[in-house]
C-alpha cells in the first residue's frame, strides 16, 4: 500500500463517519481531524460571496502607537518627549489632531483610498507589561489574570478546522496563537523546505508499510496521525504554492518574503483561511527614533507591496488584514531617548469591505494616565477579535472566546 | 531484575542506560537496582557557569548608571545561553540520573523565568538541592528565592499594597490545584508573604516595614503568620499531597491517571512530604513495570535530545544550534512558555515538531541523510566515501561513533532495536525494517532513531 492511499483510506473513513460525527459533535471534537466541521468551510464557501481569509501580523516587542500615529496637535504629547516627540514637518497629517509617521508613507495611500482603519486605545483590564505575557494574553485571548494554553486561532480550528493548513504561520515554528485543544495549525517558512522534509524517502517508506492498525492507540497512534498528516499537507501547500508565479517586487526583507510567500499561498486559492506573520524589533528602550523609522518603512512597504499583488489578483477583497502589538509604549520618553513598556495601543485593519474607513475613534486623553503613565483602554482587543470572528469568518465568536464580547462596526 | 524493566525504569527515571550498564544490571536484585539509582543520586553537584565577566558589576553601579544596567542585561543573557547548553550537557553525561531527571521535573512544576543569570543559577541549584529531598523546605526555600520573587511579583507584595499574584499561583499551581481554596485565602495568605524580597546578590531579605505582621485568618486557623506558617498550613491539607502525587504520576508513569494508585501514592506522601520516599516507593511497586505503562509516554523534546545524545555523544559546536532545535523543538530550557509550564505530552506534538523530531537524529548523525539501503543492495563505495566527506550543512557537531562502536560490537541488531525503540513496533514499520540492509549498525541506529516509536519511552 502506497502513502498516498493510506491518506485516502483514512480521509475516506472520516469522511464516511462525517454525518455521524456531527450528531455528536463531542466526540467528533475529540478526533484529530475534526472533520464534521469541513461543513462549516462549505457553509461560509455557499454563503458569502468569495473565500474570505484573515491576515495577523504582530509587531512585536511593543510598538511605540504615540510615534506611529501622532497627535501632533496635543501639548502632552511634545512635553512628555522632548527628544523624541516628532513635530509637524515630520509627519503625514491626516486629521487636524492625527499624523502619520513620515515612514508610513505607504500606508498613508491606503488611508487615502479608504483601505485603512485606525482603532486607537485598544487594549484590556489591567494590562501586563511583559512581552511574554502580553503576547499570551494577546495570542489567547484571555484576561490579564488567565493562563490560557490554547490561542484564540487554534481554538478557531479545534471548531471549524479540518486539517493544519486551514491556518499558517509563516515562521519555522508554531506560535501559541495556532495551537488549539485538538487541532493545531502549521508553521511554513518556505513551503518548499517544508515539502522536501517531509518527502524523505526513508519517511515515505516507512508510511508505505505502516497499517492502520495504531490509528486509534493512545499516542503512538497520535505520533503516526500527525506524520501523516504532516506530509500531506507539506504536500498539498507546496503544490498550490508553485502554480502561482509571483513577479511582484517586494522589499528585500525578511518581513517582505513573509509577505510574498503570505500573498502566493492567498493567490493559490489555498484552503487556509487564518496567516499569521511577525515583524519583531519594536522594544525601542533607547535610540527609538531610527530603529523605530526603520522598522515602521519595513512594515507599510511590505504591505503596500502585499495588498497591491492581491489587488492585481483579486484576492483583496476578500482578505482581512490586522496589524497588533503586544503593547504601546509610556507616554513620557525615558532619558535613553526610547520609551519603556506601556499599555493600551493602535491597531490597524486593512481591506476594502470596511464600514468606517479612517480613524474608529478618538485618541484618549495624554493627561488622563493610568497608574503607570500609560494611555488608558477603551476597546478591548478581544472586541475585535469577535467582530473579526463574527463579521468576517462568520462563526460563533463566543464559543472560540469563551465570553461574549461586543462588537465593533468597522466590517 | 529483567533487561527490559531496568530500561523502563532509566527511561522514566532518566534519559536511558547504556547496554553494558543494563547488562551489569540485569544480574541484581530490583531492590538492589533501585538503592543503586538512589545512591548515584545522594550526592549533589550544583551546576555553574563561569561568571567573571560579571563579577565587576555591583548594586550600586547598576543603580547609579542605566548604560551598565543594559550591559549587565546583555551579558547575562549571553551567560544564560550558555547556562542552557551546560544544563543540557549535565543531563547527558551525569551520574546523578535521578536528581537530574528530578531536577528537570521540578523546574516544569515550581516554573520560573528570570534574566539575571546568579539568580537563575542560584534558583536552578535550589531545585537540584532539593530535588529528591523534603516537599515542605522545599516550598519555602522557593518562596524565598530571588527569580520567583520577581516571576511572581512577590517583590511588589507590600502591607500597604498587596499583591496577590504569588498567593495565587502558590495554591494554584504548586501545593492544591485550583478549586481548593477561596479567594479569601488568597487574599489573607498573600499578606502573609508580604515585604519578602532579596539583595543584588540573590539573598532573601525580608523588608521589616513592609511585612504585615498583623493577624490573619487561614484554612480555619488565625495567627500573626508569616509565609513559612502559611505553607505549614497547606501541607497539612491531604490534597497538597494528593495533587503533588498526581503530578508525579502524570509525569514518571502515564498520563492516565490511575486514581487508586495516586491514593496510594497520596498516602505514602502525606506522612512525611519526603521526595525520595516517594519515588523510592514507586519505583519499588510492581504496577510500575506495567505492560500499561511501558513505552506509552512521548518523549519531551530534551529527554529525546539527551537520550540521542547519550546513545551516540554528539558535541555541538555552537551554542545558538543546541538552542535552535531546542526550539524548533518547542522546549528552550529556562524559557517556560508561562507560569504553568509545558503541558507535555500530545501537545508537544504539531505537524512542525513531528517532522523536526523525525529529522533530528539524521540531522545530527548523518548530515540529515537516512539509508534505505535495502538488504542484499550493493554498497555504492563511492558514494559512501564522498559523504562522509561531505561536512554537515545544517548543525555544526562533533558525533562520537566510536563510543557507540565501543557499546555496541558485540550485540546482535536486534538486540540495537530492543535497546533503542521501547515500545512494540508496529506491524508495518516492523516489516518495514526487516527488508532494510543491516551491513552498518550506525545506519541502523540512525534508521531506528527516524521512527516515531524512537518518540515514545
Amino acid at each position: 500500500m502506497c502513502a498516498v492511499n493510506v491518506i485516502t483510506r483514512i480521509s475516506n473513513v472520516l469522511i464516511m463517519d462525517r454525518r455521524h460525527f456531527l450528531k455528536q459533535s463531542s466526540l467528533a471534537s475529540s478526533l484529530f481531524f475534526v472533520p464534521s466541521f469541513v461543513k462549516a468551510f462549505e457553509n461560509s464557501l455557499t454563503t458569502s460571496f468569495g473565500y474570505k481569509r484573515l491576515v495577523i501580523i504582530q509587531l512585536s516587542g511593543g510598538n511605540d502607537g504615540l510615534n506611529t500615529i501622532i497627535p501632533f496637535n496635543n501639548d502632552d504629547y511634545y512635553r512628555n518627549r522632548p527628544s523624541i516627540a516628532l513635530g509637524k514637518n515630520d509627519i503625514i497629517k491626516a486629521t487636524d489632531e492625527l499624523g502619520f509617521h513620515a515612514s508610513l508613507l505607504p500606508l498613508k495611500k491606503l488611508y487615502d483610498k479608504g483601505y485603512l482603519t485606525i482603532i486607537n486605545n485598544v487594549g484590556y483590564p489591567n494590562p501586563n507589561r511583559s512581552h511574554f505575557r502580553a503576547t499570551d494574553i494577546w495570542q489567547t485571548a484571555s484576561g490579564s489574570d488567565q493562563n490560557w494554553q490554547t490561542g484564540w486561532i487554534g481554538r478557531y480550528l479545534d471548531e471549524y478546522g479540518s486539517k493544519p493548513y486551514n491556518a499558517i504561520e509563516i515562521n519555522d515554528s508554531l506560535s501559541l496563537v495556532l495551537k488549539g485543544q485538538k487541532s493545531n495549525g502549521i508553521a511554513v517558512k518556505d513551503p518548499y523546505i517544508l515539502f522536501k522534509t517531509s518527502q524523505d524517502p526513508y519517511f515515505k517508506n516507512v508510511l508505505k508499510y505502516y497499517q492502520d492498525e495504531h490509528l486509534s492507540e493512545h499516542n503512538l497512534g497520535y505520533l503516526y496521525k500527525t506524520m501523516i498528516a504532516a506530509e500531506s499537507s507539506a504536500k498539498y501547500i507546496f503544490e498550490k504554492h508553485k502554480t502561482v508565479s509571483n513577479t511582484f517586487e517586494y522589499p528585500g526583507n525578511a518581513f517582505g518574503k513573509q509577505l510574498k510567500t503570505t500573498a502566493k499561498l492567498i493567490n493559490s486559492g489555498i484552503e487556509t483561511k487564518v496567516f499569521y506573520s511577525s515583524l519583531d524589533g519594536f522594544d525601542t528602550h533607547a535610540g527609538q527614533l531610527n530603529s523605530q523609522a526603520r522598522l515602521l518603512k519595513v512594515y507599510a512597504e511590505s504591505i503596500e507591496a502585499f495588498v497591491s499583488d492581491l489587488k492585481q489578483q483579486g484576492t483583496f477583497n476578500d482578505t482581512l488584514i490586522i496589524t497588533f502589538s503586544e503593547f504601546g509604549r509610556r507616554v513620557k520618553q525615558n532619558a535613553a531617548n526610547g520609551t519603556d513598556h506601556g499599555a493600551a495601543s493602535n491597531l490597524f485593519i486593512i481591506g476594502n469591505q470596511l464600514k468606517t474607513p479612517g480613524f474608529y475613534n478618538k485618541l484618549a486623553s495624554l493627561s488622563d494616565l493610568d497608574d503607570n503613565g500609560d494611555l488608558k483602554y477603551n476597546v478591548d482587543f478581544r472586541s475585535v477579535y469577535a467582530t473579526v470572528l463574527d463579521k468576517w469568518l462568520a462563526v460563533e465568536d463566543k464559543t472560540i472566546l469563551n465570553k461574549s464580547f461586543s462588537k465593533l462596526d468597522f466590517i | 531484575m529483567k533487561q527490559k524493566d531496568i530500561q523502563h525504569l532509566y527511561w522514566r527515571a532518566g534519559f536511558g542506560i547504556t547496554p553494558n550498564q543494563r547488562h551489569l544490571l540485569s544480574k541484581k536484585q530490583k531492590h538492589q537496582v533501585i538503592e543503586q539509582l538512589f545512591l548515584e543520586s545522594s550526592s549533589l553537584t550544583g551546576l555553574e557557569v563561569n561568571t567573571s565577566e560579571l563579577d565587576h558589576f555591583t548594586a550600586q553601579i547598576l543603580i547609579d548608571k542605566k548604560s551598565k544596567r543594559k550591559e549587565f542585561i546583555d551579558k547575562s543573557t549571553e551567560k544564560l545561553k550558555e547556562f542552557n547548553v551546560l544544563w543540557v550537557n549535565r543531563l547527558i553525561t551525569s551520574n546523578e540520573t535521578l536528581r537530574e531527571k528530578m531536577t528537570l521535573f521540578w523546574a516544569n512544576h515550581f516554573v520560573c523565568r528570570d534574566q539575571n543569570i546568579f539568580h537563575v543559577q542560584q534558583y536552578n541549584n535550589t531545585l537540584r538541592a532539593y530535588a529528591l529531598g523534603d516537599f515542605g523546605g522545599f516550598v519555602k526555600a522557593i518562596s524565598k528565592e530571588a527569580a520567583m520573587l520577581k516571576y511572581l511579583n512577590n517583590k511588589q507584595n507590600r502591607k500597604q499594597k498587596p499583591n496577590e499574584n504569588f498567593a495565587r499561583e502558590l495554591m494554584e499551581l504548586f501545593m492544591l490545584g485550583e478549586g481548593h481554596y477561596t479567594e479569601q485565602d488568597i487574599k489573607e495568605s498573600a499578606r502573609a508573604f508580604t515585604g519578602y524580597n532579596n539583595n543584588f546578590e540573590g539573598e532573601f531579605v525580608l523588608r521589616d516595614r513592609q511585612h504585615d505582621y498583623d493577624f490573619k485568618t487561614f484554612f480555619g486557623h488565625t495567627g500573626r503568620y508569616d509565609g513559612d506558617d502559611i505553607i505549614d498550613i497547606i501541607l497539612k491539607q491531604k490534597q497538597c499531597a494528593r495533587f503533588v502525587c498526581r503530578k508525579i504520576f502524570s509525569y514518571f508513569v502515564n498520563e492516565s491517571i490511575d486514581e487508586t494508585r495516586v491514593e496510594e501514592l497520596t498516602t505514602i506522601f502525606y506522612k512525611d512530604y519526603n521526595i525520595e520516599n516517594l519515588m523510592r516507593h514507586i519505583f519499588m511497586s510492581d504496577w510500575f513495570y506495567s505492560e500499561d505503562h511501558i513505552g506509552t509516554k512521548i518523549k519531551s523534546p530534551v529527554e529525546l535530545i539527551v537520550g540521542i545524545c547519550r546513545t551516540v555523544p554528539v558535541q555541538f559546536k555552537n551554542t545558538k544550534d543546541l538552542l535552535k532545535i531546542q526550539s524548533l523543538l518547542g522546549q528552550i530550557l529556562l524559557n517556560p512558555p508561562n507560569v504553568a509550564g509545558w503541558k507535555g505530552g500530545k501537545n508537544w506534538i504539531n505537524s512542525n515538531t513531528i517532522m523536526v523530531r523525525l529529522k533530528l537524529p539524521s540531522i545530527l548523525l548523518a548530515n540529515a541523510e537516512i539509508s534505505i539501503k535495502k538488504k542484499g543492495e550493493f554498497e555504492d563505495r563511492f558514494k559512501k566515501y564522498y559523504q562522509k566527506k561531505r561536512k554537515n550543512k545544517f548543525v555544526s557537531v562533533k558525533v562520537d561513533w566510536g563510543t557507540f562502536d565501543g557499546h555496541f560490537e558485540n550485540e546482535s541488531f536486534n538486540t540495537l532495536r530492543t535497546y533503542l525503540i521501547i515500545p512494540t513496533l508496529s506491524k508495518g514499520t516492523n516489516t518495514y525494517t526487516e527488508t532494510l540492509s543491516k551491513s552498518s549498525k550506525r545506519d541502523f541506529c540512525v534508521q531506528l532513531m527516524s521512527l516515531p516509536e524512537y518518540q515514545m519511552c
